[in-house]
């Protein structure tokens, strides 16, 4: 079962997971079964996703991120909230991020 | 503003340049495997284009016959050859399939052995201690031959039939 995401925890990313930015795309392969995996893991994030990418320090809270996404993007900070806390979700789930705080 | 998305990704697709052998040093240096899949002819019988190659991180010096992923000093490419001679201190490489022995490397530049080979889903090895013959053979040039002779061997029999 998804565990929720909390709004005013901090979130970074995981031990288990290398991370590169290639040619303005990033690459993410998590060691899934201790393993790198490049035939069966590998993911990137769409533009929004490596914008919320770039602020998982494991500092800045959930509520932090979506107030500086609301601003950058001039959108209502409700959708983007409901935005953040889905990838947040998937990124947990797949064990490339972790609670840091 | 388009949802936030995390996207599986194939990653032949995806991985230009050094950016492959830049990923696997990483996940090298935590310690981990890489399991990812092999392009070229330079290894091959023992190592076809389209194998699956599973690099373990050094934990001893390699042995003559072991297949390792190493940077090449020339070009900085990722190359996965077979370490065919040590003299010393440096590790001569050299493709079963290819004419040259590489220059020897200090083991730094050594990444990894590959422990691992799969081919259409299935796990192909060298019997145990094969690979010093193996290393032998291709080291003198021997094995090219052998492989050669076997292969017109067998498409003269496929003839016959």
């Amino acid at each position: 079962m998804a565990q929720r995401i909390d709004l005013d925890a901090a979130y970074g990313p995981s031990e288990d997971v290398v991370v590169r930015e290639v040619e303005s795309e990033l690459i993410i392969v998590p060691l899934v079964a201790g393993v790198g995996d490049l035939e069966d893991e590998l993911y990137t994030l769409n533009e929004t996703g490596r914008a919320v990418w770039r602020r998982l320090d494991g500092l800045r809270t959930v509520r932090a991120i979506v107030d500086e996404l609301a601003e950058e993007f001039e959108a209502p900070a409700g959708a983007i909230e409901a935005d953040v806390l889905g990838l947040l979700a998937e990124l947990e789930r797949r064990r490339i991020v972790a609670r840091k705080s | 503003m388009k949802a936030a998305r995390v996207v599986r990704t194939e990653a032949e697709f995806m991985l230009p340049g050094d950016a492959l052998s830049e990923l696997m040093r990483e996940v090298l240096a935590k310690g981990k495997p890489f399991r990812f899949k092999a392009r070229g002819l330079s290894m091959s019988p023992f190592i076809k284009d389209g194998d699956v190659l599973t690099v373990t991180p050094l934990a001893t010096a390699p042995r003559t016959g072991d297949v390792a992923a190493f940077l090449h000093p020339a070009t900085g490419r990722l190359v996965v050859h077979r370490l065919v001679r040590k003299r010393a201190g440096r590790y001569q490489f050299k493709g079963d399939n290819a004419d040259e022995v590489e220059c020897g490397l200090p083991i730094q530049r050594i990444l990894g052995l590959v422990t691992s080979i799969e081919r259409k889903g299935r796990e192909v090895s060298l019997p145990p201690r094969a690979g010093r013959a193996v290393a032998g053979l291709s080291r003198t040039g021997l094995l090219r031959k052998a492989v050669g002779a076997a292969r017109r061997a067998g498409i003269r029999r496929r003839g016959r039939a």
